[in-house]
């Protein structure tokens, strides 16, 4: 049988995630990496797995995703880090050998790196990155 | 690739909550166990028992710990203490409230950094059918569900009848984002009342024009929205059966697409009984091969048949007999996710975007010379430049604007002058160009476009399917013609066959492709028509990129044509002496553009590519100076007999400027007695009036002034024409010709209140005062401890500036009314550079609106400007901002907002001259109005560059010759042996080489003096920095099947150089 069986279904499935994911994102962090065609062409598989083993490395339980392009393809790869359902950071043209830092300064640390990173999303629609 | 869900962490039924504490190592140190035992203690003695609490693996933000998170509510509370915990159960497990003093926030480093939304990538897009690309995980349903995901579905089962959901669409306005901009609701009505059934929804993802990505991304990025979009449309026309047409060569997008439809079966959202009610609707994935005309509808539904992908004649339309001859609605991939979000937001959402007639957003996958490639969604009718200037953030560094071309492989391509076309179907197909399905491809001025068309046109002709004999010849033959212009082998017809074939092939082709395939060659040639012509008249390619025409792009962009490669190799071999010949056989000014030229040869350089551009004009200024002393002896152009004929004539030049003097150094060596008559006490013009002495010391402009003399020229100064001679006077006296090249003095005016104060004076003249003495200026000249306004951003005017500077100047302040990235005289960016560094102030988007004070200069009013349109230069115009303006206490003004020639000069001259820049009127012989009189320089062009004004003085030389010897008047070639020199070293070993920095007097060293700034190289580094070189003129004799030269320097062989890249001054 398929999960939803009435059109009320899809309403009420909408309302639980959408709790879900707020209380999610509250509570951890969360490093999302651009892996469209672009991203990945770019290097967003090295990218993600650098991520994999810094953070096994400091013991951290982040959450580590995929999402499809934004549209700054220029900057690919590109990713972002949200932590305790705040702003996202993005850091553009990420490199393997930039992950590490990153995890210690900015995931562990809570510091920015701010040389490598484009700017902030604030949190007031987050994770919404769209005007729409 | 390992990526999780944002929904694996649920909460469990039956627990009102829970407390997660941090169970990191860190944490342990930092009394996180210790914090969740009291936590527990602290619950249990207050009989709290459907709370749990546990620990958790280390989530990150280290610094904060320990953490403690409050589920279901999602609250963070952040560096929490044993002691804080009776207080943080009472304020949240008790009261249900908040204990803010331990809420974690971003920290200030984070809200320190620049908001995206605010940066013109972001801020001028307005995301509809974007929306969740990058934002949510393709791969999960309930990401999109939890974005209102099938909501729109939802709602048009539930709450809307086939024919509602009809009128939604049509109410919305939506135009097929195909290309075509047919309205998609009158698509979906003709479909719905077509008879027949089954009936058929069909999403064309064959994206295949190059440089575009839209519908690929959307894809991988948001596949549900697709989907959902197809379901509505079936839902709307009354189909049970979508396919998706989708090229193989997006695997990702196809691996999405599979995984998004799986997903959506399981959730019932695709499949039988959508939802629990009694639709049933599913979706089928074609993979195409990557046929290009696949993308035309009809070609698209026979290959989805297993048949060849043909494209047949319409009507009868799919929305009639389409797939397997049953009614068919095709859409684009953005039209299904565009109709997806106006279910779910309204039409009249939708509606309220963009024009209308073209509502809602466009979607343009931007490529090319551009710093943000990347996809952007804006609402119709944005102005064009915005998206390339605003949200593209510009071409590269250094880099000018030439062309965007819209649509594709099929579409056309837009100037300079465009960039205000408002970007709608309308709009840009009255500006020459199509939307098509929104690629959008910047180019430079590096781009030929010749080459840009043939581009296009190999594509278009390789993609004709061959079924229709327009298309399959036509574009062979339209190739052909190109070719031949792109070789330097064109005729003024071919642009006539151009047109023909254009015309047959737009009329009696099958398809778009056939129809269109002609679009780039025909808007290239409407806008860019004399970049063909230069191509088929003087088998020039001004921008350096058809290959046979451009030996080297170095020589190819400098107006003198001077074999930069050649002389390169030459001083890489320490053989300075021949590398200057090589330089003077075109300009006889090393020393002086070694200087002050602003290389254009540099711009063009192949190896900035690869690192930096080659040093050419510090390698330049190092052969120059070495050999500085050593008399030149020019050599003799053409034979004995010539020359002896031309020694019995005589040839005035007036004017002792670059061009002049060029122009007379040519006649001389040709044979000819040559006199120039200069106006001011000293030759040189702008080389030695103009350019400060800390550019350019004047005892190296009159150096190199003697060797012309030495060759024969005659220089009377302190003549001038109108008062000491006239044209008339000199025909009349026997000489045979008269080159006018008066140059460009007269200032122009601001034309504002107070210009005549006592302390304004115009550039030129403040120039040449201090040119004239330096250390004695007339009093109004003197400006130790004043306050000094420069009004102008070229050249004059930064020369002005620093020179008032080293005049002992307190302040100086430039006030340019563009922004400072417009600056005419940022050809030359360490001039600015230089002007900053010495103290300087720049002020931009200013403009003078009055100069204040009594009987002499105290101030001056500035008003503010804002930035309007698009002017023809893709520079953004000045605004004045009416009510803003400000005063600027000064004691001095020096306007230098251009020059002209001088109209009285040309008066007395008698030649007919341009009323508004009085520019002296030339035919293509450089010839005035008047037999025997010609013009040269800026003369003729308006102030321009030195090696500018000796390019034409070369041509006008040639055509003075031909004039005198046959009454006859002749192209301006100018042309001089080439002379090919062996690499004497290997290239591989210097790729690694970078362009070293010249040296420079430090800043403290220039005051109150006029020493020159640029130290320039040694000879170990210059001859270094040659070797740097790619030897592109090497590889042109490959391409032309010429031998290359051997280790000795082979016999110099005779090529036909025009003398310059684009006509020069004729």
């Amino acid at each position: 049988m398929p999960v939803l069986q009435a059109p009320d279904d899809l309403l009420n499935l909408r309302e639980e995630l959408r709790r879900r994911e707020a209380a999610f994102a509250r509570s951890t962090t969360i490093i999302t990496v651009g892996a469209g065609t672009c991203g990945i062409a770019a290097g967003a598989r090295e990218v993600l797995t650098a991520f994999e083993k810094s953070l096994a490395k400091h013991h951290i339980d982040a959450v580590l995703r995929t999402v499809g392009c934004i549209g700054f393809c220029a900057k690919e790869p590109l990713l972002d880090i949200r932590q305790g359902g705040g702003g996202q950071v993005f850091y553009g043209n990420v490199s393997p050998d930039m992950v590490e830092r990153i995890v210690v300064e900015h995931v562990m640390k809570g510091h920015v790196v701010r040389e490598w990173a484009l700017g902030r999303l604030g949190a007031d629609d987050a994770p919404d990155r769209s005007r729409a | 690739m390992t990526s999780r869900s944002l929904h694996e962490m649920t909460v469990e039924s039956g627990t009102a909550a829970r407390l997660l504490v941090c169970g990191g190592e860190r944490c342990q140190e930092a009394a996180g166990a210790r914090v969740a035992t009291t936590l527990s203690v602290e619950l249990a003695r207050r009989g709290l028992k459907r709370i749990e609490v546990s620990t958790r693996g280390c989530g990150g933000f280290c610094s904060a710990a320990p953490i403690v998170v409050v589920q279901p509510r999602g609250l963070v509370y952040a560096r929490v203490r044993p002691q804080d915990v009776p207080e943080l159960i009472d304020q949240t497990l008790v009261r249900d409230g908040v204990l803010e003093r331990l809420v974690w926030r971003d920290p200030p480093d984070v809200q320190s950094l620049v908001e995206l939304r605010d940066t013109p990538f972001f801020a001028k897009q307005h995301r509809i059918a974007l929306a969740n690309c990058g934002v949510i995980d393709p791969e999960s349903i309930e990401e999109y569900i939890a974005k209102d995901g099938y909501q729109g579905l939802r709602k048009a089962l539930v709450e809307m009848s086939a024919l509602d959901v009809i009128r939604e669409m049509k109410d919305s306005g939506l135009r097929g984002r195909g290309g075509a901009g047919f309205l998609t609701g009158a698509k979906w009505e003709f479909c719905r009342k077509a008879s027949g059934d089954p009936k058929y929804v069909v999403c064309n993802a064959d994206e295949g024009d190059p440089g575009a990505f839209m519908d690929r991304s959307i894809l991988e990025s948001d596949p549900h929205a697709v989907i959902e979009g197809m379901a509505i449309a079936g839902y709307a026309i009354g189909a049970k059966q979508g396919y998706i047409y989708c090229r193989e060569e997006y695997p990702l997008a196809i691996a999405r697409l599979l995984e998004a439809m799986e997903q959506a079966r399981e959730y019932g959202v695709l499949g039988e009984g959508i939802l629990g009610t009694g639709f049933s609707f599913d979706i089928a994935l074609k993979e195409g091969a990557g046929a290009f005309v696949c993308g035309e509808e009809t070609a698209l539904l026979a290959s989805i048949e297993g048949r060849r992908g043909e494209p047949r004649p319409r009507p009868p339309f799919p929305v009639v007999s389409g797939l397997w001859s049953q009614p068919t609605n095709i859409n684009n991939v953005k039209s299904y996710a565009m109709a997806a979000r106006i279910l779910l937001r309204g039409a009249k959402a939708f509606a309220s975007v963009g024009t209308p007639k073209s509502p809602g957003t466009a979607i343009f996958a931007l490529t090319g010379k551009i710093e943000n490639t990347g996809l952007v969604e804006v609402p119709m009718g944005i102005p064009l430049g915005d998206i390339v200037f605003d949200i593209g953030g510009g071409l590269p560094r250094g880099k000018h604007f030439k062309a965007v071309q819209t649509g594709g492989p099929l579409g056309g391509c837009l100037p300079a002058t465009s960039l205000n076309t408002p970007v709608d179907f309308d709009s840009l197909q009255e500006a020459g160009a199509v939307m098509g399905s929104g690629g959008m491809i910047v180019v430079d001025d590096d781009t030929c476009m010749v080459e840009f068309a043939r581009y296009f046109l190999t594509f278009a002709a390789a993609e004709s399917c061959g079924k229709c004999v327009p298309c399959r010849v036509g574009g062979q033959r339209l190739l052909e013609v190109l070719g031949r212009i792109g070789d330097g082998q064109g005729k003024r017809e071919d642009l006539e066959t151009i047109a023909y074939l254009s015309e047959h092939m737009t009329g009696s082709s099958l398809c778009g492709l056939g129809q269109r395939t002609a679009g780039p060659v025909l808007s290239a040639l409407r806008f860019f028509k004399q970049e063909f012509l230069t191509h088929i008249d003087h088998g020039i390619c001004p921008s350096g990129q058809c290959k046979k025409l451009v030996r080297a792009r170095c020589i190819n962009t400098c107006p003198a044509g001077v074999d930069t490669p050649a002389y390169l190799a030459l001083v890489a071999e320490g053989r300075f002496a021949e590398g200057l010949e090589i330089h003077r056989q075109r300009n006889p000014f090393p020393m002086i553009c070694g200087r002050a030229c602003p290389a254009f040869c540099e711009t063009k350089c192949r190896r900035a590519e690869i690192d930096e551009a080659i040093a050419i004009r510090q390698i330049k200024r190092f052969m120059a100076d070495h050999e500085h002393g050593e008399p030149w002896m020019a050599p003799p152009i053409g034979s004995p007999e010539e020359r002896a004929w031309a020694s019995k004539r005589k040839v005035a030049v007036v004017g002792a400027g670059p061009a002049g003097l060029t122009a007379g150094l040519r006649l001389a060596q040709m044979g000819y007695r040559v006199t120039v008559f200069e106006r001011l006490p000293t030759p040189g013009g702008m080389m030695t009036w103009a350019i400060p002495a800390y550019r350019l010391p004047r005892e190296l402009t009159f150096a190199e002034i003697d060797n012309i003399r030495h060759a024969g020229v005659e220089i009377r100064c302190n003549v001038e024409l109108g008062r000491d001679f006239t044209v008339d006077s000199l025909l009349g006296e026997g000489w045979s010709a008269v080159v006018l090249a008066i140059g460009a003095h007269k200032s122009r005016r601001m034309g504002i209140a107070g210009e005549r104060l006592a302390g304004v004076m115009n550039g030129l003249d403040f120039l040449r005062a201090v040119a004239d003495d330096p250390d004695h200026p007339a009093p109004e000249y003197d400006l130790r401890n004043k306050r000094v306004g420069v009004v102008g951003g070229g050249d004059v005017a930064i020369d002005s500036a620093r020179t008032a500077l080293r005049m002992g100047a307190r302040e100086v302040h430039v006030m340019y009314r563009r922004a400072g990235d417009d600056m005419p005289a940022t050809h030359l960016p360490e001039e600015i550079e230089g002007a900053l560094h010495e103290g300087v102030h720049i002020h931009t988007l200013v403009n003078p609106v009055e100069v204040l004070g009594k009987d002499r200069v105290t101030g001056v009013r500035l008003q503010r400007q804002g930035l309007g349109d698009f002017d023809g230069s893709a520079r953004r115009k000045p605004v004045a901002q009416e009510s803003d303006s400000y005063t600027l206490n000064l004691d001095a003004l020096i306007p230098a907002i251009g020059q002209t020639p001088d109209p009285a000069a040309l008066d007395a001259a008698g030649v007919k001259y341009d009323a508004r820049g009085a520019t002296v009127e030339v035919d293509e012989s450089m010839s005035t109005n008047r037999p025997g009189v010609f013009a040269a320089g800026d003369a003729v062009s308006g102030p321009a560059t030195i090696v500018q004004a000796v390019a034409a003085g070369n041509q006008v030389a040639v055509v003075v010759d031909q004039w005198v010897r046959t009454g006859q008047l002749a192209r301006p070639r100018f042309v001089t042996e080439r002379r090919d020199v062996a690499c004497g070293h290997r290239l591989e070993d210097f790729a690694e080489a970078h362009r070293p920095e010249s040296r420079r007097l430090p800043v403290d060293q220039r005051q109150c003096n006029f020493k020159e700034v640029e130290l320039g190289f040694d000879e170990r580094t210059a001859r270094f920095e040659a070797r740097r070189c790619l030897r592109c003129d090497l590889e042109w004799l490959d391409l032309m099947q010429l031998p290359r030269p051997t280790a000795a320097p082979a016999d110099a062989a005779t090529e036909e150089t025009p003398a310059t890249s684009q006509g020069g001054a004729a």
